[in-house]
Order: structure tokens, then sequence, then C-alpha cells
């Protein structure tokens, strides 16, 4: 029987060895789908077209609110996501960015839009150095601490009278007809929606990217490899921070009026973190499945038991079924059986 | 070349490492070894700053690095492998040796993560460990062994000048021991040099040029393998040690 192996198979294992080899490093090499997201990016270019015909404000809106969320979860994404830091506490960025705008926009009156990389700026600055002591502790330490980040936050937002205190400030609205009002604002989000999802990209793919992940396997390993694990961790939750600043710089003056109560609810750092869970964290399509999802379930349900609580409920159920179906949400479930469409492999 | 000036560790009460010290030559292979909790894999950690020395020194040519952070001390040129192998999941072996491939500045930061030069030097050394058809495995689908040689390979993408090697040949078969030490020979005649914790004589005895024994945290006995193997305190240590038991 040895020597009947011996004889028979030598050929066909090395060959065998060969075509598996070559599979493997087809897939580790795939070619991805660049065009579909740039699709889709010239398709919400366009659409304001329609207001041409008809007064589509509702669509707008939720596009533009998508956007925004696609941003912030692709932000989050960075810290939560690459490095695995799990941060319950991200909407004080967007307090962050929003309230600095904002503060702009009221006093001096230049608007949000042209601040938002400032905002950006400055909310980075705030995550660089808040930062620097939370993320001496890891797990659920971590979580916890960046839900006491949000608590302190809402209770300085609440009572610092500069900025209005919990009644917060009511910003100027644009010169234009309601027709026309939200076109600066849904550009906007959607340039820092697009750019947030390129820069994730870029960000996975270099050394950084390597680094986060090799943070979020095992940290001592990654420190025992050379990596600055301190240094990588604060600057992933920097840039996160930045995103999620220029975003609130946008929502602030979209809505007109910055207030505690809109930015600083642990609402808003929840959805970020279901929207990556749900579309797959640590991917780069994932936050954009999971936020548009997530809208359009909220919506739906809105629109189907009212805007009562009932509706979350709707959201929730259908979340923890797809969570059974897809534990490592859908784009990193579907990736891991190999059956990803090439449409959402953006990675 | 690598200096241990009266290292200690305790924990709480217990004294892991007790004013231990010893010197690792250039291009020697040393190894340490000692009975179970005499405190080897605590001292490594020590040296590499996986965990914190209570006090003591250590000096890597001339230069000290017990105050320094774990990945300085692997840029300048001391490298580790873990006892249980630390592979990281969900990323490739290739990805998982080039994590260990030194970054420059923050431009180099935002270069793509696997250059040409870096995949040609990785796929050199998977070549050299007889390994390269793994290359494009998951870190987690590897056998045991495949694993210790990755992090082996790993090892060396970071171009260090001493290695530390935690149990090496720990729960591998045979042949793959046998593999294992033509490696570590290999590489220690192009100048690199090596310190392994080990629990299998055979190997270390073969191996080593210089062995240091330690025992309930201390150095007991240093020497060649001729005089660590006749040393009585060596002795003692490993087959009469129910006294010491009785005592703590």
């Amino acid at each position: 029987m040895k020597s009947q192996m011996i004889d028979s198979t030598p050929g066909d294992v090395l060959s065998a060895r060969a075509a598996y080899n070559e599979r493997l490093a087809r897939l580790a090499d795939k070619t991805r789908a660049v065009w579909f997201p740039l699709a889709i990016l010239v398709i919400l270019l366009v659409l304001p077209l329609v207001q041409f015909v008809g007064n589509y404000n509702y669509m707008l809106h939720l596009v533009l609110l998508t956007a925004s969320y696609v941003a912030m979860a692709a932000g989050w994404n960075i810290l939560g996501g690459f490095a695995g830091y799990v941060s319950l506490g991200h909407n004080v960025f967007f307090a962050i960015g929003g309230y600095f705008a904002g503060m702009i926009l009221a006093r001096f009156g230049i608007s949000a839009i042209i601040m938002a990389p400032v905002a950006g700026l400055v909310a980075a600055v705030f995550g660089y150095a808040i930062g620097l002591i939370t993320l001496r502790v890891r797990g659920p330490a971590f979580i916890i601490s960046s839900i006491a980040m949000v608590m302190i936050a809402r209770l300085l937002f609440d009572n610092w009278h500069f900025v209005g205190g919990a009644n917060g400030v009511t910003l100027p609205a644009p010169n234009l007809s309601s027709q026309w009002a939200k076109l600066p604002y849904y550009y906007a989000m959607v340039a820092i929606a697009a750019v947030t999802v390129w820069s994730s990209y870029r960000i996975k793919h270099s050394k950084f990217g390597l680094g986060l992940r090799a943070i979020s396997k095992d940290e001592i390993k990654a420190e025992s490899a050379g990596i600055d694990t301190r240094f990588y961790k604060v600057t992933a939750f920097a840039i996160s921070a930045f995103f999620i600043g220029m975003t609130g710089a946008v929502w602030g003056e979209y809505l007109t009026y910055i207030r505690p109560s809109i930015f600083l609810v642990i609402l808003i750092a929840a959805n970020m973190v279901l929207m990556c869970i749900l579309g797959g964290k640590g991917t780069v399509a994932g936050p954009v499945i999971g936020a548009v999802l997530l809208v359009a379930f909220n919506e739906f349900f809105v629109a189907m038991m009212g805007a009562s609580e009932l509706n979350i409920l709707g959201t929730g159920v259908i979340m923890a079924v797809m969570l059974m179906f897809f534990p490592l949400g859908i784009v990193g479930t579907l990736a891991l059986k190999g059956k990803l469409p090439r449409i959402l492999n953006w990675d | 070349m690598l200096e241990v000036r009266s290292l200690c560790k305790h924990f709480g009460g217990i004294k892991a490492v007790d004013d231990c010290s010893f010197k690792v030559e250039r291009g020697s292979i040393t190894a340490l070894i000692g009975p179970n909790g005499a405190g080897k894999t605590t001292a490594f950690n020590c040296i590499s700053r996986t965990a914190l020395p209570t006090s003591g020194e250590v000096w890597l040519d001339g230069q000290r690095i017990d105050q320094l952070r774990p990945n300085r001390i692997t840029r300048l040129g001391l490298s580790r492998t873990f006892q249980i192998s630390r592979n990281l999941a969900d990323m490739t072996v290739l990805e998982n040796m080039i994590v260990q491939a030194r970054v420059d500045g923050i431009r180099g930061l935002f270069r793509p993560a696997i250059s040409e030069e870096e995949r040609a030097k990785a796929m050199e050394i998977l070549e050299f460990l007889g390994i390269t058809r793994i290359a494009y495995e998951d870190g987690s689908n590897l056998s045991y062994g495949q694993k210790k040689l990755m992090d082996f390979g790993a090892l060396l993408m970071s171009d260090p000048k001493i290695i530390l090697l935690d149990e090496p040949a720990g729960g591998v078969n045979l042949s793959l021991l046998e593999e294992i030490m033509t490696h570590i020979r290999r590489l220690n005649e192009r100048g690199l040099t090596v310190l392994i914790v080990e629990h299998n004589m055979d190997l270390v005895m073969r191996l080593s040029d210089k062995i240091v024994v330690m025992a309930q945290g201390r150095v007991i006995c240093e020497g060649t393998p001729a005089v660590v193997r006749d040393d009585p305190a060596v002795l003692e240590a490993y087959l009469g040690g129910a006294d010491d038991e009785e005592a703590a």
C-alpha cells in the first residue's frame, strides 16, 4: 500500500498543491469592485436634479441623514473596527464638531461647511488628548470609560452658558428657498461620507492599518513585533474623531440649532456601533451597508408603527435576527464564507 | 552583547526572579534552563519588557533597555517569540510576518501595507523555513508546528541582532524539532545571537555554547554544557528538590 502511494501520487499532489496555492494567491489578491462605490457617488451627485421636476426634500433628507451616518460609522470603524477598541462615546466628537462650527457661525457668520475641516481638527485634538487617557485600558473598561466621556461632556455642555447651556444656540438659516435649502448640506455630507470611506480604505491598506489590525488581535504580540501601540491607537482615535467632528459641524448648521440633547445622546453613539456591527466591523463596505440598512429600517418602522418608541423595538428585532444569521456582520460573514458579491468587495 | 544585572521581578510576596544576573556573548547560543517555576519565562518577559521588572538592569550593546517600551526594544534588534504561539488570526501568514517589519516615520505609516521588497523578503524567509506553501493561509488555520515556524519567520523580519526563543521545541514532534534546531544553528552561523528557554535537555545540550541554570528565581550555575551537566547544584535543583519544597 505504501509503495502504491509513492508510485501514483507525487505528480498529483504537486499539481494539486500548485492549483491550491494559485487559488489562495488569487483570493488574496482579488480584484475589487471600485466602480460600484464610484457609481453610487455619481448617482448621489446628480440626484438633486429631481428638484427641478418636483419637491423631493424628504428623499434628499434621507440621503443626507444616511450619508452623515455613513461618515460617522466609517469614522468609528477606524478605531472600533480596525483597532478593536469599541467606543460608545464617539458622539462627543460629533458634539465638539457641531458646537465649534456652530459657534463660529453664530458669532462670525462663517458657514459650517467651510469650517467643517477645522471643526474636524478640533475634534481630533480632543480625541488625541482623550485617547491618551482612556486608551490605557481595553475591553469592557474602555467601553465604560467611553460612556463616562459622554456623560461628562453632557454635563459640561448642559451647564456651559457661553454655548447656551441645555437650551443650546439657534443658528441662522441660509437664504435659500425651501426647494434648494438642503442642497449645500446634502453635497457637503455626501462629500464627507465619500472622503471618510475612501480614507478608511487607504488606512486599512497601509502600514498603519496593518498595525491596527495586529493590535485588535493581540496587543502584546503587536507591541513585541515593534509596533508603537500607544501611538497607533491614539492616532486612530484622533482620525476617527476628525471625521465625526466634520459630520457634526455640517449637521449642526443643517438643523439650524445646536443643543446637547441633539448631539450628546447615547443613541447616536449606539447607532454608529450598531451600523458597524450589522455591516461588518473592520471592513470598508460594512459601515456603509450598516448605515443604509439601519436608516432604512428606522424609516420603515416609523412609517409602519408611528414615531413612538415602538419603532425602535421593530428595528431591534430586525437587528437581533440579522446578527443570528450574520454574526460577523453582513460583509464579514459573507466574506468568510466566500460568498461576498463582488460589488460589496471594497476591501 | 546582552547583559542582565541583578534582575528582580516580584509578584506580591513571590519572588519569581530574584537577583538574577547573566551575560549573553555576541554570536553565541545561550540556553536558559531550570525546573518548572524557576523564573525563566519571567526573566525573558522582563528582558523583552513584556513584563516590567521590579528592579535590576538589562543592557543591550551598551544601552540600557529595561526602561524602554517593547516596540523600541524590538527596533534596537532584540526580538522574541512566545511560549504559546501568539499569532494574529484573520491575517495571512504573509501579513503576520510583515507586521514585524520596520516602519519609518509618519510617512512610512501610510505606505501600502505590503511593499514588494517586504513580500520578497518574507517569501525568502518562508523559503528558508520551507513553508512558502502557507504564505496566503490564515494565521489561525495553521498546525501547531507551522505556527512555531511562522513565529520564527516573523522574528526574522525585524532584522534582529539577538533573538529570544521561548521554548521553540515545546510540544513539537521529533522531525520538526530537528528542523528547528537546524534553523537555529544556521542563523547562528550567519551571526545571530540566540538566547533560548527550553525544557528539552537533548536540544539544549547539543545546541548551546553556554547554559545558564535558574532555580527559584536565581542563577545557580553557568557554563558550558559539560560543566553544567556535572554540577551538583544543578542535579540538586532538578532531582533533589524535596528539601527545598518543605523549607518553602
